[in-house]
């Protein structure tokens, strides 16, 4: 059980990541914060804009396509799309640079 | 004429070519630098691009790099926040109890 030539999953298996399925409250609360500053720069932009007169065409579709953190459901906002994953969801905490990217909508039905 | 206040609040690193160059296009160098840029479609569209990584504020006007400094730099001097309260302990009276006045010196 203890000692140098204990079985553990990593020395039997070789490369072990033990990255957690879901995330913690803590992560979720923060990737909820995350969501909600994203959606005060797009609000700022278009009021600005509003105030010119100006129109932009990314920042039309970014509010006609993507829920704000108030509409998205829990599990857009902490899971996303993977094909190959059982029940095809996984933990957003998977996408790579998550902090920083927006992944807000996935598949219908899905 | 109004402007966008734009913070560089998270770091680009590890982030493809093309933000890290609608950055340096917008000012943006380092974490935590602040830009002022005018409110216009364009900037707009390159604020969009990396909107994940940036605060916004709309501002009516560009300060000047003296004046952000002038907003950062702490007052001069110091302030003594519960006067007497050394002296007050001195006497054998409960610290931090009494009058609540502060002192600018």
């Amino acid at each position: 059980m203890f000692g140098p030539f204990r079985i553990t999953s990593s020395l039997s298996g070789g490369l072990l990541w033990k990255i957690p399925w879901r995330l913690s409250p803590t992560q979720k609360f923060r990737q909820r914060k995350r969501l909600r500053a994203v959606d005060q720069v797009v609000e700022t932009l278009s009021k600005a804009l509003a105030k010119k007169g100006e129109t932009l065409a990314s920042l039309e579709r970014w509010k006609s396509e993507m829920p704000t953190e108030a509409q998205m459901q829990p599990r857009d906002k902490y899971t996303m799309f993977d094909r190959k994953e059982k029940r095809y969801r996984k933990g957003i905490h998977k996408l790579p640079k998550w902090t920083r990217v927006s992944q807000r909508v996935n598949p219908p039905g899905y | 004429m109004s402007f966008f206040k734009i913070t560089l609040h998270r770091s680009f690193i590890g982030m493809p070519k093309r933000t890290r160059g609608v950055l340096a296009a917008l000012g943006l160098h380092r974490r935590g630098q602040l830009v002022f840029q005018p409110v216009s479609a364009d900037i707009a569209g390159m604020i969009m691009k990396v909107k994940e990584l940036v605060k916004v504020e709309e501002v009516d006007r560009a300060l000047t790099k003296q004046e952000v400094y002038a907003q950062r730099a702490p007052e001069p001097g110091f302030w003594i926040e519960s006067f007497g309260a050394s002296r007050r302990a001195a006497d054998g009276l409960e610290v931090g109890k009494g009058e609540e006045g502060e002192v600018r010196l």
